[in-house]
Order: structure tokens, then C-alpha cells, then sequence
């Protein structure tokens, strides 16, 4: 048998009457201070309100008249026979234990940590081949539209020279195979300086300071088999997928943050989303790498063009969107590694027999 | 006849009337634990537990407040939230992905969702109401939609037409439309409240800002009198920068704050609820100097100092609400009313917008 002391308002005026509840578990009656009884009903048929640490609770009729009282313990007991609130009840008790409340501090880093360095990249891989063509054709022309409108102009390299390096990306094209539309396009851009950059369509667009850059056809390739790699691998939407998780993560942590505050929370999301652009950029170099060692020849054309970028890149300060690649010197080291452990071409004739 | 008119007055009237403050029993370790696992919760739940993890809350910060040893309930049901939540999560998703796709679309759901927002207002303002009660009886929005509309929209618009010059009037028309329409159980408030002292309000505190702006500007002009920036070359945009977010950071602060403190008080003693009284003695200075301690806790302890904001910004505004009655807290009639759905409260949570409360 439960009893215990409470309040009861009748939910049709806000008057209070002291009241004990009796309940032997199935039946709930309600007497007030004469002796007089005010209810008696199932006791499933109440409703209880979740625990929340020692605030008091209310037990809920199905008219709308209620019960609050401060002893726990009976309400408690009331609770198990009716057997409502289990996920409260497991709230409640993390929300009561200091040591708890640390673990979920560590929980929130931990799943920060694997969620953006892990979570992110694989659910925009698995996202990315789900999204329409037509959307991305649309995404890259908008995008090409608004660089050449602020950051663009058209090429002015000769048409000897253009045709010539069309040759080469049609024959990387037919190399490559796969079913992807690349196509070149020219710019000359003094603002951005020598440069190049994939859309997602596939459309490759290369400055003509980059190519006046370029001192051989190597390194030019170099060039165009990164950009084709950032295209084959659809890092362009993977990138605006993951940044939208990004996105999603920081605005659930900062929730609860007023709008000055969280201007400082815009820290942590550029920095994650640079970590991002980094791996995709060494993805990248790691095709065009393997593109000259697999065809025998070393990366040296490579690294030279990246180092003379990297220098450019230094005296020119200001929008870049080679500015978010690795630090050229950590570049060229990556491809001077990936020359020793990847074993060149096995020899023509040569065969396993 | 006239010393029986004196008698009835007499037996009608009180002799004292009852003064109750209101009681925050709130604390930072209480709220910080739930803070904590709200936060985890919803972060291993990507969002979903966000309903829950709000109702919880406001369940804490409710049960918390006291007038004379019976605390408020918050009665929202989470999966009204949830659904709310997700209505306004995928209209956002919707908007990004057109504005990705073709700036013109993304334009034109921008300006339908302004022209749904005084909807959404209006139904926050409902749904808020509809949740909160005190004794066990539900608190009321009696707004109507067309209001909303004159107000939100119809004189937002009229604020650059205006040069900013009606923005005062605006607030008082936003304040009013919560004041004079909200209702405890079937008691009215009513807000007897004139323009003049929003417009005495926002004129004080644009002269501070003058001020604020003036000295600093001389201080600027000494430092570059006597250290010429030509010394420092571009490093010293590293300095001015953090100077000039510092100094927009306070004179926010300083503005919002004194407007704040100084228009809620007008606010709660204009109003009138059936036989109650209310008296706010908000300090503006204490109130700046809060908020100014709260952003400088939050960013040194990279946010885990929020709960501890949060409790000591409640505790202050609300320790300083007093309510004055004539008649007793036990004569409120309850009205029975249909449940109101969550949208409005979900959008203007999420885009963190500003309702005249």
C-alpha cells in the first residue's frame, strides 16, 4: 500500500487542496483534508511526469485534475506499478551523477572526433553517386559563371598553343577511360595567378599564367591528372556534402549559444574543413604520381611545377584556391616516398613465367 | 448609505496586498549535468533527441520558478517538437540545396519563408502559452493572425521607408501584441503601456552608443598620433581587429542590455491580469554586467561555462520580478482549448529569431 501526502487542483481553477493518495497498485483514490474522497480511479489510467532530480511531481488524471507532491519516493514506487517514463527514468539518471555527466562530456568529444574525421567523409562517399547529373552539370555551370565574373577572363593564349595542350588533355582523357565528360577550359586570371581547378561536371579550367608557367608537357600532365582525379573521385560534391555535416554538428554543439558567442564557433568548422580539403589534395597528387611511375618515369616534372606553384602562391597572398592544398614542401615529399614504395613497371617480356 | 458603500469597499478590498517574488531555485550543477547529457544525447542521436533535450529544459527551468511554493509546468509533448524540428530542418535543407542549384529559387523560398513568418510568430506565441501553466492551469495566446501580419510584416517593411525612425514604435507594437493578448487560464492581461517611454528607451541608449563610439574614436586618434601605424606595417590589423570586435561586442551588449531591462519593466508594470500586479526592478548596469561576465566565461571556457550563463541570467531577471495580488492565486478559472502543433516554435528556435518577449 503507497501512501502519501499531496496537492490537488481540479485543472478548472487554480485553487489548491491538500490531499493523501492511497494506492495498493491498481486502484488510486484521493481523499481530502475532512476524510471526504475526491477520487478513485485505475491507476493506469494516470499519467505520471518524468523525474528530473528532486523537483517535485505530478500525477496526471485523464480530466485534466492533477497531483503534485514532493515525496519522491511514493511517486516512484506509483511509477513502477504503471511502469511509464523508462527512457526518463535513464536520463534521470545520468543527469543526477557527476560521474556520468563527465563520461557524456568525453561521449560528446569522442563522437565529435570519429563523427568528422570518419562518419562525414564516408557518408557523403556513399551520398555523392545519389545525387543527379543534371543537378551537378547545373551546381558546376553556376559556379563557372560566378568565377568568371568576378575572378575570370577569357584566355588570351594563342590558338597554337591552346590546341596543343587540348591534345594532351584528350589523350590523358582517352588514357584515363571511365565515363566521365572532362573537358578543358582557358582562363586568364591575374587575380588568381597561375592555377587550375576541377568543377564537378568535369569541366577543368587552367589559367594561361599557369600554363606560361608550365615549362613541359609534364608537368602540365601532372597538373590536368590531379584536377582529373578531384573530378573522377567527386571530391567537389563530397566536399560541399561534408561541409554540410560540418555544418549540422557545430549547430547542434552551439545550439544553445547566442548568435555573438558562436561567431567564435566559425573557428573550428574552417579548420575541420580545411583538414578535409587536405586529404582530397593528397589524394589527388597520389594519381598524378602514380600516373608517371606506373608509366615508368619519376615525378620530378611534378614536384618542380608544384614547388614553382608554391612560391607563386607565397608572393601572392589573397584569394587562392590552391591556398587550402598541404604545405608544398610536405607535397613534394609525399611524392618522393610514394616514388620508393611503389615499385615501378615491371619490364616489357619480362613476363611471370 | 455612504458609510455602507465604505464597509463593502472595505470587506472587498484587502486591507494588504500580497506581494510574491518570484522564487528561481535553479543551480549551475543541477543544470549543467542535464546540459551535458542533453548535448551528448542529441549529438549520438544527430539531432533527433534535440525535442526531448529542449522539453527537458524548459521543464527544469519551470519547475525552478516559484510564486509562493507552487512552481511552473512545461507541458510541451517532444514529438510535436520533432516534428516541428523536422518540418523547418528540411525546408532549410530545401533552401540551400536551390540556393546551390540557381541563386533565383533560393531567392524566392528566402522571401516566402519571410512572408510565412509572422504565421510562424503567431503560432510560437500559441504554442508556448498553450504548453506553460501554473497551479494546473494552461496560460493562453489570444493574438490574432491578422495582428501578427500588421505588425511583423506590414511595419517591418515600413522600417527602411522610414529611415529606422519608427523602429521604437515597432518594438512597442511587438510588445504590445504579446502583452495584451496572452491569459491565464480565462484571465486577460491587459497592457495599458504607451509609445513613449520605447522611444525615451532607444534614445538613451543610441546616446551611450554615441558616446561609447566617441571615445573610443579618440582614443584611436592618440594611439595613431603618437604610434603611426607606418611602424607596424600590416601587423597591425592584428591588433585593431580583436580591438574592434571587443568594442562592437560591449556596445551590443550595452544597448540590447539597457533596452532590455528598461523596456521589460515598463512592460510588467503596465500590465494588469485580473486582480494581479506585476513590478520589474531590472538594473540595466547589472543586467550588462551579467551578459558581459556570461560571453567572457562562455568563450574562455570553450562553452562550458553555458549552463552556468544561462542559470545566472534567469536567476537575475527573474528575482526581480515581483507579483502583486489582491485577491489570492486561487481564484483563476481554467479554459479548456485544443492542442496547438509545434512548426512556428521549431522555426523560430532554429533560426534563433527574435519574438517580442
Amino acid at each position: 500500500m503507497i501512501e502519501f501526502e499531496a496537492t490537488y487542483f481540479d485543472g478548472k481553477s487554480s485553487k489548491a487542496y491538500p490531499v493523501s493518495i492511497v494506492s495498493d497498485g491498481v486502484q488510486v483514490s484521493v481523499w481530502g483534508d475532512e476524510g471526504q474522497a475526491l477520487r478513485y480511479l485505475p491507476l493506469h489510467q494516470c499519467v505520471i511526469t518524468p523525474p528530473m532530480g528532486n523537483v517535485r511531481r505530478a500525477i496526471k488524471f485523464p480530466d485534466g485534475a492533477q497531483c503534485e507532491t514532493d515525496d519522491l519516493k511514493a511517486v516512484a514506487d506509483l511509477e513502477e506499478y504503471i511502469g511509464s517514463n523508462q527512457g526518463m527514468k535513464i536520463v534521470n539518471s545520468l543527469e543526477i551523477n557527476w560521474k556520468m555527466a563527465v563520461a557524456c562530456l568525453g561521449g560528446i568529444i569522442m563522437f565529435v572526433w570519429i563523427f568528422t574525421a570518419y562518419g562525414i567523409p564516408f557518408m557523403a562517399q556513399i551520398a555523392t553517386p545519389l545525387i543527379p547529373s543534371v543537378v551537378t552539370e547545373k551546381v558546376s555551370q553556376q559556379a563557372l559563371n560566378m568565377l568568371d565574373n568576378n575572378f575570370l577572363q577569357p584566355s588570351q593564349l594563342d590558338l597554337k598553343k591552346a590546341e596543343q595542350i587540348s591534345l594532351l588533355f584528350q589523350n590523358l582523357c582517352k588514357e584515363a577511360g571511365g565515363d566521365f565528360n572532362y573537358r578543358i577550359q582557358f582562363r586568364k586570371s591575374p587575380r588568381m595567378g597561375p592555377n587550375a581547378f576541377a568543377l564537378p561536371s568535369g569541366i577543368i579550367v587552367m589559367t594561361d599564367e599557369l600554363i606560361l608557367l608550365a615549362a613541359n608537357d609534364n608537368e602540365v600532365r601532372g597538373v590536368m591528372v590531379h584536377e582529373m582525379a578531384h573530378v573522377r573521385h567527386r571530391h567537389g560534391i563530397r566536399s560541399v556534402l561534408q561541409n554540410a555535416g560540418v555544418f549540422l554538428i557545430v549547430s547542434i554543439l552551439v545550439g544553445d549559444v547566442t548568435s555573438i558567442t558562436s561567431v567564435a564557433a566559425t573557428l573550428p568548422t574552417v579548420l575541420v574543413e580545411a583538414g578535409y580539403s587536405r586529404k582530397f589534395e593528397k589524394e589527388a597528387d597520389r594519381e598524378a604520381g602514380l600516373y608517371f611511375i606506373k608509366k615508368g618515369l619519376n615525378t620530378t616534372d611534378y614536384q618542380s611545377i608544384l614547388m614553382r606553384l608554391g612560391k607563386d602562391h607565397a608572393e601572392h597572398p589573397g584569394l587562392s584556391l590552391l591556398s587550402t592544398h598541404p604545405e608544398t614542401q610536405e607535397r613534394v615529399k609525399y611524392l618522393q616516398s610514394l616514388e620508393i614504395s611503389t615499385p615501378p613497371p615491371s619490364p616489357p617480356r619480362s613476363g611471370e613465367g | 448609505m455612504n458609510e455602507e458603500h465604505i464597509a463593502q469597499e472595505a470587506v472587498a478590498i484587502p486591507s494588504e496586498p500580497m506581494r510574491y517574488r518570484l522564487e528561481f531555485t535553479g543551480t549551475t550543477e543541477e543544470y549543467f549535468r542535464i546540459w551535458i547529457v542533453n548535448t551528448f544525447l542529441t549529438i549520438i542521436t544527430l539531432g533527433i533527441y534535440a525535442a526531448w533535450a529542449k522539453v527537458r529544459t524548459r521543464q527544469y527551468f519551470y519547475a525552478h520558478t516559484g510564486i509562493g511554493g507552487h512552481s511552473f509546468e512545461y507541458l510541451a509533448n517532444p514529438t510535436a517538437i520533432l516534428k516541428g524540428n523536422l518540418i523547418i530542418g528540411g525546408g532549410f535543407i530545401l533552401y540551400t540545396a536551390a540556393g546551390h542549384y540557381h541563386q533565383l529559387a533560393g531567392g524566392i523560398i528566402a522571401v516566402l519563408f519571410s512572408l510565412i513568418l509572422p504565421f510562424l510568430f503567431y503560432k510560437t506565441l500559441r504554442f508556448y502559452a498553450h504548453n506553460s501553466a501554473f497551479r494546473n492551469v494552461r496560460f493562453r495566446f489570444s493574438g490574432t493572425l491578422g495582428e501578427s501580419y500588421r505588425v511583423f510584416l506590414f511595419l517591418g517593411l515600413l522600417i527602411p521607408l522610414t529611415l529606422g525612425l519608427i523602429f521604437p514604435y515597432w518594438s512597442f507594437r511587438q510588445k504590445k501584441y504579446f502583452f495584451d493578448n496572452f491569459a491565464f487560464g480565462t484571465t486577460k492581461n491587459s497592457f495599458t503601456g504607451s509609445v513613449r517611454t520605447f522611444y525615451n528607451a532607444y534614445f538613451m541608449a543610441s546616446m551611450i552608443l554615441i558616446s561609447i563610439l566617441m571615445g573610443v574614436g579618440i582614443v584611436v586618434y592618440f594611439v595613431l598620433q603618437n604610434f603611426p601605424p607606418s611602424e607596424y606595417g600590416s601587423h597591425v590589423f592584428l591588433i585593431a581587429i580583436p580591438i574592434m570586435y571587443a568594442v562592437f561586442l560591449i556596445g551590443s551588449v550595452l544597448i540590447q542590455q539597457y533596452i532590455y531591462a528598461r523596456i521589460s519593466n515598463y512592460c510588467w508594470e503596465e500590465s494588469t491580469l485580473g486582480t494581479i500586479r506585476f513590478q520589474s526592478t531590472l538594473n540595466p548596469w547589472q543586467l550588462i554586467r551579467i551578459r558581459v561576465m556570461n560571453i567572457l566565461g562562455i568563450l574562455v571556457s570553450c562553452g562550458l561555462l553555458i549552463p552556468w550563463a544561462k542559470i545566472r541570467k534567469t536567476r537575475y531577471i527573474l528575482d526581480n520580478l515581483t507579483i502583486i495580488t489582491q485577491g489570492g492565486l486561487d481564484n483563476f478559472t481554467a479554459e479548456v482549448g485544443a492542442e496547438e502543433d509545434a512548426v512556428g516554435e521549431a522555426a523560430t528556435d532554429f533560426f534563433d529569431l527574435e519574438i517580442g518577449l
